[in-house]
């Protein structure tokens, strides 16, 4: 399969971009120059800081760049950041900056980029409360991309023992099991989201109510998912092997995991490739309207919330990047699971 | 005859179906910690005994049992209740049904008859070039938050002045004429069909291929191109149809599925259909609006199946039995 | 050839990213221009409209420069539209707003003195306790039926007092436990009686005045009163009174007012007002959608804030708009501090021991006061509209106490507070009361509303400087409120009042003991307060006292009083107050706005210049 994968080039092109985003996540703490919580309220709103590398003599430099400075207009009633073309901050490899622990183990205080000592080095800017766009980006991407594995993570379990138990046992337990299943999946699901968000109980950490944003999304799918398991099972248990499984005495426990996992393996691919994306279009739905990750955390959704701002849309493009992430996040796993849906597809193998 | 009697058997599945929605739902919701009164104890003008009358009103003082025996009892009755502002539920849903109803159903025309064609295009030249762009374009349609697309589409007709910045009708409507009317409304329709079209094409467009494909394949096919048809009577007179068929049941879900996936778009747009005011009763915790919405919304899903398997007992009759 | 082309398009992205890393260092030219805002110009007002007598016909006249008839300003509310037309059952801002178009009151206020003038009443007097109203001879409702003492009594009798619909005016008028009574002179003339002196009272004539015969037609009325005049009556058939009648309201999009032929207030020349033809409100979700619909010229008048403001300021000079400063705004923005010591029901604390401990130190409030950024708060968050705010009034009151001038950030001295109270702060900058605690708390604020977060965050950054260890939650509204009225289990929490800037008793249920919202110490409904603090003992007397005092000056003494208290005991910290800015487009004429009522109070006046006089 992944001989397969890589050899359509557009899939291979998708899967290096999602390896580069995860690669920048993960490392976050060491690539942003500044923590998620770092705030400037001397400069919020500043444009991208500009890196130099031809200075005024029109001579090759080391990079650097310069500050802004704030004035306020009040006859126009506007804030306006001018250069402050007087200092020159050189921007600085593995220099020191604000401590963490590189991978939550080392602690140190080396990141990649970093103006001098009073410089500043926002490479997109910064948002109302002059934190860096840049730095908040790379945190608020471990939230956006992990957040439908993590409901995956929750919803395959459920969905493969309600599903397989409900499909093993045919009759009256499929039955009923099938029209509770049909009952959650004809509530709309979008509605049942924020339902559900909203009643998430107000004294959570930050953690807490990642969790249970993840718990909120694994609710609304995993009867889809048990349906198609159910299905799966059926159509499996009677075909002859497992029949003969059964003949010779197995039990049901291990003639479901023995035969019917692995069948259902490449469905599960597939769907974690497909619904990947929709989640994140998700959580950012719901930070749209208040309900998903808070501030101070970062994600894509709550980012692109304080973006959607006439004004800031007009006038502060830099604050519009975390949809462009996101567009292109989703874009990537799209393909590869579409990708990867031709390749399991067994009818296609002839052609 | 039998059909009827199918009908029958099937409205009778449903109604389990129906009550176990409405439960869920209901306890759902009074588990939340929201109070639908928050907005008044807010103001500072309103008083303890107003309050303690919204209270009796809206039945906040029993126990959620009993609260939802209250509205099971007369929601059957065809009573959908009050919202927590006094209006009547069933007066609110029809004010915005009719309206999500055109939108709904100018974007389901509007991806079916694009859709099709393209997905027998892709079917029919698969693994080529085109194919190949109609699936990055089909997933760039679903990878835009449809919140962001629809607010760059606002900004987008406020800079070109081509479009009216949402809504459904001008303000001098009900003074215009009636061909006056329909292309005022068509005119505001423009952008949260396109928001909504780009989304749920991709799934259409995938699907008719995945169906003609399968189609393609077939024996009956195989044997009408070994007779020498040409390929584009094959397609058109024998395949099209069976490959179709399918796609009846997903309209079904189709219709129903805009009603919960245009909320963020007609909150956007500030268009005045039901995804909005659910939307809103929803954040407000507006018990009777919310249950009557649900309970609506998951109402037209089932009906939407219902008429989905009748129309392909009737157009296909391979599973007539 | 595949080859080539792979090539090319590589060399082609290296080339891009190159030329993105090498920069010249190029002074940019300053981007904004700064020529083109206009200069605020002086407001000429009119004098006040007066009465005048023709044929018998008690008119009001406007003073406001005679307009042209015809056209329509379109306008706006945030929000999901009226609730209800009738202005006695609403609850909230926009179905009063609608109601108060199409039912005047007895009086209004002058947009200029913020003194009560004659509307649907001709004259006052005030003898002694007694209220004698005379009213207009020859006025008529929209459908032709005379305006007379008895839809007066009707409305006060049968309405207010009764306990009708929305009883908040009922309720500020029980002075003593009594409530005022009305009798009827003779058609064209009521007295109130009340109980005592009552400063308060006059200006609750404003209320709306309901046509008796429309009211009353159905038998059962009273019984139905909380549905009659709902959105869905049939617009043609609503009487009203004021400037304008109902022409349509159309769920979720918007509601369409024509002009009342029978309106009683005509211009210079002798001619019936209004001048508008039609006044339509657009019943948009939000500000953004707002300020779209601005700028793609559907909306002729909006109030802008923050960035926005800097935005349309600039491109003025050039645009069909105009821009009004309107001031300061009526409502405030506070931090509150939760200093309830009350156990619940289970015979639990709301707030932990230990934190009450700290919130109900005055030197750890002055502490937070003082470590606030006010002055960043307003040039970040409200990007530059904005005033830092001091006081529990809001600044264009009327009763504003203006000894108390603020402070900036000290973060010295609020250091030296925290000293005087034994915190320390430990080798790692953490904060402890002298018992060892950990100074720790949560600060709440609404979620979704990107102004408040904005300031939480700030906050919490300031409170972190003193070494506080904050947790900034942002709650989901509805759960905010629970909060503040039920289960009281909050620490700190930014939120936001509307005032009146006319009447400060109108603030009774916050600063009363027992009052509703009560937010810094919130006893449960129906209590007495037995508990309460030195400073909760003024503030009652002071509001008991300063209601009953008619004179201006003497009221204000009793109100400076209680902001002074509210400064130095600092139970809400205040934060600061955007300045309202309103764009209108220049084709209006008769535009007065003032602080107190806004932009387009004066409706009926408000006209459409011809094309040549816009330029």
């Amino acid at each position: 399969m992944m001989k397969q994968l890589f050899k359509n080039k557009l899939a291979v092109v998708a899967l290096s971009i999602l390896t580069f985003l995860y690669l920048i996540v993960i490392f976050a703490d060491f690539i942003a120059p500044y923590s998620k919580n770092y705030s400037d309220r001397e400069r919020a709103y500043v444009p991208p800081s500009q890196v130099y590398t031809i200075n005024e003599y029109g001579k090759i430099s080391r990079p650097y760049t310069y500050n802004y400075i704030r004035e306020y207009d009040p006859e126009l009633m506007q804030t306006v950041y001018k250069q402050d073309r007087s200092h020159k901050y050189r921007i600085k490899l593995f220099g020191r900056g604000e401590k963490y622990k590189f991978l939550g183990l080392i602690p140190t205080s080396r990141h990649l980029i970093t103006a001098e000592d009073g410089g500043c080095l926002y490479l997109l800017g910064t948002d109302i409360n002059g934190r860096d766009v840049f730095s908040r980006l790379l945190f608020g991407g471990r939230i956006s991309l992990t957040i439908g594995f993590l409901a995956l993570l929750v919803l395959f379990p459920i969905g493969l023992i309600y599903g397989g138990l409900s499909g093993y046992f045919g009759g009256v337990v499929d039955t009923v099991m099938m029209r509770f299943a049909e009952a959650v999946m004809a509530i709309p699901s979008f509605y049942l989201l924020i339902i559900l968000a909203a009643i998430l109980p107000p004294n959570m950490t930050s953690t807490q109510r990642l969790a249970l944003i993840v718990v909120i999304l694994a609710l609304i799918g995993w009867a889809g998912f048990a349906r198609v398991v159910r299905g799966m099972v059926l159509s499996i248990k009677t075909q002859e092997f497992v029949l003969a499984a059964k003949t010779i005495g197995a039990k049901p426990f291990r003639i479901i995991v023995k035969h019917i996992l692995p069948q259902i393996s490449s469905y599960i691919i597939v769907a974690i490739t497909l619904s990947v994306p929709s989640y994140i279009l998700s959580e950012s739905g719901l930070s749209f309207l208040g309900l998903g990750i808070q501030q101070p955390d970062a994600s894509w959704g709550n980012m692109l919330k304080e973006a959607q701002e006439f004004t800031n849309i007009l006038y502060r493009p830099w604050l519009l990047t975390p949809g462009v992430l996101i567009f292109i996040a989703v874009v990537s796993f799209n393909i590869i699971g579409d990708t990867i849906r031709d390749i399991l597809d067994p009818k296609k193998k002839d052609t | 005859m039998k059909l009827l009697k199918y009908i029958l058997k099937r409205i009778f599945q449903v109604i389990p179906l129906l009550v176990i929605v409405s439960v869920i739902s209901f306890f759902i919701i009074r588990l939340s910690p929201v109070d639908p009164l928050a907005e008044l104890k807010l103001n500072p003008s309103i008083s303890q005994e107003v309050l303690q009358k919204e209270t009796r009103r809206l039945g906040l003082d029993k126990p959620i049992i009993v609260q939802y025996g209250l509205w099971a009892g007369s929601f059957i009755r065809g009573d959908l209740g009050i919202t927590s502002s006094g209006e009547k539920v069933s007066v609110k849903i029809k004010e915005r049904a009719f309206n999500t109803l055109i939108l709904a159903f100018c974007v389901v025309f509007m991806t079916w008859i694009t859709g099709i064609p393209l997905g027998i295009i892709s079917a029919v030249k698969q693994n080529s070039a085109i194919d190949r762009l109609l699936m990055v374009l089909a997933s760039v349609g679903m990878a835009v938050p449809s919140f962001f697309f629809a607010i760059l589409l606002l900004i987008f007709a406020v800079k070109t002045g081509w479009f009216p910045v949402g809504g459904l009708t001008s303000h001098n409507f009900s003074d215009l004429s009636l061909w006056g009317k329909i292309t005022d409304m068509a005119h505001h329709l423009v952008l949260p069909v396109t928001v909504l079209f780009t989304i749920s094409i991709a799934g259409l467009q995938r699907q008719m291929r995945a169906n003609m494909l399968d189609v393609l394949d077939s024996d009956y096919v195989k044997f009408a191109r070994a007779k020498g048809l040409s390929e584009f009577k094959i397609i058109f007179k024998h395949a099209l149809r069976n490959a179709i068929n399918p796609l009846i049941t997903l309209l079904g879900f189709e219709f129903a599925g805009l009603l919960s996936g245009a909320a963020l778009t007609e909150y956007v747009f500030q268009y005045p259909g039901l995804g909005r005011l659910i939307l809103e009763a929803v954040m407000k915790s507006d018990i009777n609006l919310v249950m009557a919405s649900l309970m609506i919304g998951s109402i037209m899903l089932v009906i939407g199946n219902l008429i989905a398997d009748i129309l392909l007992l009737i157009t296909d009759p391979r599973i007539r039995t | 050839m595949k080859r080539i082309l792979y090539f090319i398009f590589i060399l082609l992205l290296i080339f891009i990213f190159g030329k993105s890393c090498i920069k010249a260092d190029i002074p940019e030219s300053n981007t904004f221009s700064s020529a083109n805002a206009e200069a605020e110009q002086e407001i000429d007002y009119p004098k006040s409209p007066r009465n005048i007598t023709i044929n018998n016909i008690d008119y009001l006249q406007s003073q406001a420069p005679c307009g042209n008839y015809g056209g329509e300003l379109i306008s706006s509310i945030i929000g999901e539209g009226p609730k209800t037309f009738n202005p006695f059952t609403a609850t909230d801002a926009t179905s009063s707003e609608m109601g108060s178009i199409m039912y005047d009151g007895l009086f209004t206020t002058n947009a200029v003195t913020g003194n009560i003038v004659p509307k649907l009443a001709k004259s006052y007097e005030i003898k002694g306790n007694d209220y004698i109203i005379t009213l207009r001879h020859g006025i008529k409702w929209s459908d032709g039926v005379p305006i007379t003492a008895e839809d007066v009594l009707f409305t006060w009798n049968d309405i207010v007092f009764a306990g009708l619909g929305n009883t908040s005016v009922r309720d500020m008028l029980i002075i003593n436990g009594k409530l005022p009574t009305l009798t009827k002179l003779d058609d064209y003339t009521v007295k109130f009686t009340l109980p005592t002196q009552f400063a308060p009272f006059l200006r609750q004539l404003t209320l709306p005045i309901a046509p008796k015969h429309y009211f009353t037609q159905k038998p059962d009325w009273d019984k139905n009163f909380d549905t009659f005049l709902s959105t869905t009556t049939k617009p043609e058939e609503i009487v009203s009174s004021g400037a304008f009648r109902l022409k349509e309201y159309v769920a979720a999009q918007r509601v369409v007012f024509k002009k009342n032929p029978n309106y009683y207030e005509i211009n210079l020349k002798r001619q019936r007002l209004p001048y508008l033809e039609k006044l339509v409100f657009l019943i948009v979700g939000d500000f953004n959608n707002e300020i779209l619909k601005f700028e793609g010229g559907e909306l002729d008048v909006i109030g802008l804030k923050g960035g926005t403001v800097a935005l349309y300021k600039g491109k003025e000079a050039k645009s069909d708009y105009k821009i009004y400063n309107l001031g300061p705004d009526t409502g405030t923005m506070f931090a509150a501090i939760n200093m309830n010591t009350r156990k619940n029901k289970d015979g639990k604390f709301y707030v932990d021991p230990v934190k009450q401990r700290w919130f109900n130190d005055r030197n750890f409030r002055a502490a937070i006061d003082y470590a606030t950024d006010r002055n960043n708060m307003v040039i970040n968050v409200a990007q530059g509209i904005g005033i830092p705010l001091f006081t529990a009034e809001s600044l264009n009151s009327i009763y504003l106490n203006k000894n108390l001038k603020g402070h900036s950030k000290d973060i010295n001295l609020a250091e030296s507070y925290l000293k005087k109270s034994g915190f320390y702060k430990d080798s790692n900058g953490i904060l402890h009361d002298k018992y060892g605690n950990t100074v720790e708390f949560n600060l709440y604020t609404n979620a979704g509303n990107t102004e408040r977060e904005a300031v939480c965050v700030m906050l919490k950054q300031d409170l972190e400087e003193l070494g506080m260890k904050v947790n900034f939650k942002p709650l989901e509204f509805n759960s905010l409120v629970n909060k503040l009225t039920n289960s009281y289990d909050w620490d700190l929490m930014v939120m936001g009042l509307t005032g009146s800037p006319l009447e400060p008793h109108s603030g009774k249920n916050v600063w009363y003991s027992t009052g509703s919202l009560h937010l810094f110490n919130q006893r449960p409904a129906g209590k007495p307060a037995t508990d309460k603090l030195n400073f909760e003992k003024e503030l009652d007397d002071i509001f008991d006292i300063a209601s009953l005092k008619v004179n201006f000056a003497e009221r204000k003494k009793y109100y400076d009083r209680y902001q002074e208290i509210i400064y130095n005991e600092k139970p809400l910290i205040y934060l600061y107050s955007p300045i309202r800015i309103s764009a209108i487009r220049r084709k209006f004429g008769n535009l007065f706005p003032s602080s107190l009522m806004g932009l387009t109070y004066n409706i009926e006046e408000i006209f459409v210049k011809n094309t040549e006089e816009t330029k």
